[in-house]
């Protein structure tokens, strides 16, 4: 790998998961709806699939959950496979919608937000055998629009500033 | 935003708000409190008397479950969140109460309910 893109990319990890404890510290009705967060570290995730590639997102996504995993929640605990499956059915989900339909990075955002809610509770479903975290999929998705939208325009924000890096020329709008 | 993207959320919102609606629709009444510990059944709670306090040996202590008039609730539990104790009470069949350091699930049945539960 090239160095430039190496040492680019280690950097968007270390934001990543700085991203991750700082939304970890902004209550969002904490406690009531169990997995509900921001979700800033998907501004860095989609910021790497339209600069870089499919490859080094997935990279980038799975590297960060496991960090994450050894420093905060404990490798192979169940909140560690909560976001797991939340972050892989995420980064497939926003590769496929970014490659087959001509959403903005908005859409591509609210796809990734939706699906994680969405890879979270088939996590729950697998691990805890109960199918009634579906009761909570309503309210996961209704809150997954909102910062899904905000994630979305912060990305874009961002890919303008960073526009000479997007050389394959993908449209953001 | 471009149009793609305001039908994403307008098709998203339409799925969301008939979600609710299937939520809604389940109206039976519960009549048992089922508690378990480690997959376990612990206790069996019959929901049609009055609110009394309960107690089981959790994971990392008691935990006090208080139950009656059709719903249940933790009062009091030894976990670093206190996830299930801020949860409140919960009164329909779907919903359940799940406390994962003290490896505690609460779950409501109703008699007349012939549905198999799996899992």
């Amino acid at each position: 790998m090239e160095m430039k893109k190496f040492t680019r990319l280690s950097l968007l990890l270390a934001l990543c998961i700085v991203l991750n404890i700082i939304e970890s510290v902004i209550p969002l009705f904490n406690g009531y709806i169990p997995g509900l967060k921001l979700g800033l570290a998907n501004i860095v995730i989609l910021f790497i699939l339209y600069c870089y590639s499919f490859k080094d997102a997935l990279y980038v996504s799975l590297l960060r959950v496991v960090i994450v995993g050894i420093t905060r929640t404990g490798l192979f605990s169940v909140a560690f496979f909560f976001s797991l499956g939340g972050a892989f059915l995420s980064i497939i989900m926003m590769s496929l919608f970014k490659k087959l339909t001509n959403l903005s990075v908005i859409g591509v955002s609210i796809i990734g937000s939706i699906s994680h809610s969405i890879g979270q509770i088939i996590m729950a479903i697998i691990l805890i055998k109960s199918n009634l975290m579906v009761m909570y999929l309503p309210w996961l998705l209704m809150f997954s629009i909102p910062t899904g939208i905000i994630t979305g325009k912060i990305a874009l924000k961002m890919l303008e500033n960073f526009k000479e890096l997007n050389e394959v020329g993908v449209s953001l709008y | 935003m471009n149009k793609s993207d305001y039908i994403l959320i307008a098709f998203l919102g339409i799925i969301i708000i008939a979600l609710f609606g299937f939520l809604k629709l389940d109206k039976s009444d519960v009549n048992n409190a089922l508690v378990y510990y480690d997959n376990d059944l612990i206790l069996k709670i019959d929901l049609n008397t009055k609110l009394k306090e309960y107690k089981v040996k959790g994971y990392n202590g008691d935990v006090y479950i208080k139950a009656g008039d059709g719903k249940v609730k933790v009062v009091e539990e030894k976990s670093p969140l206190h996830l299930c104790s801020k949860q409140g009470y919960i009164s329909k069949s779907y919903e359940t109460i799940v406390c994962l350091p003290n490896k505690i699930v609460i779950k409501l049945e109703s008699n007349d309910d012939l549905d198999v539960t799996v899992g």
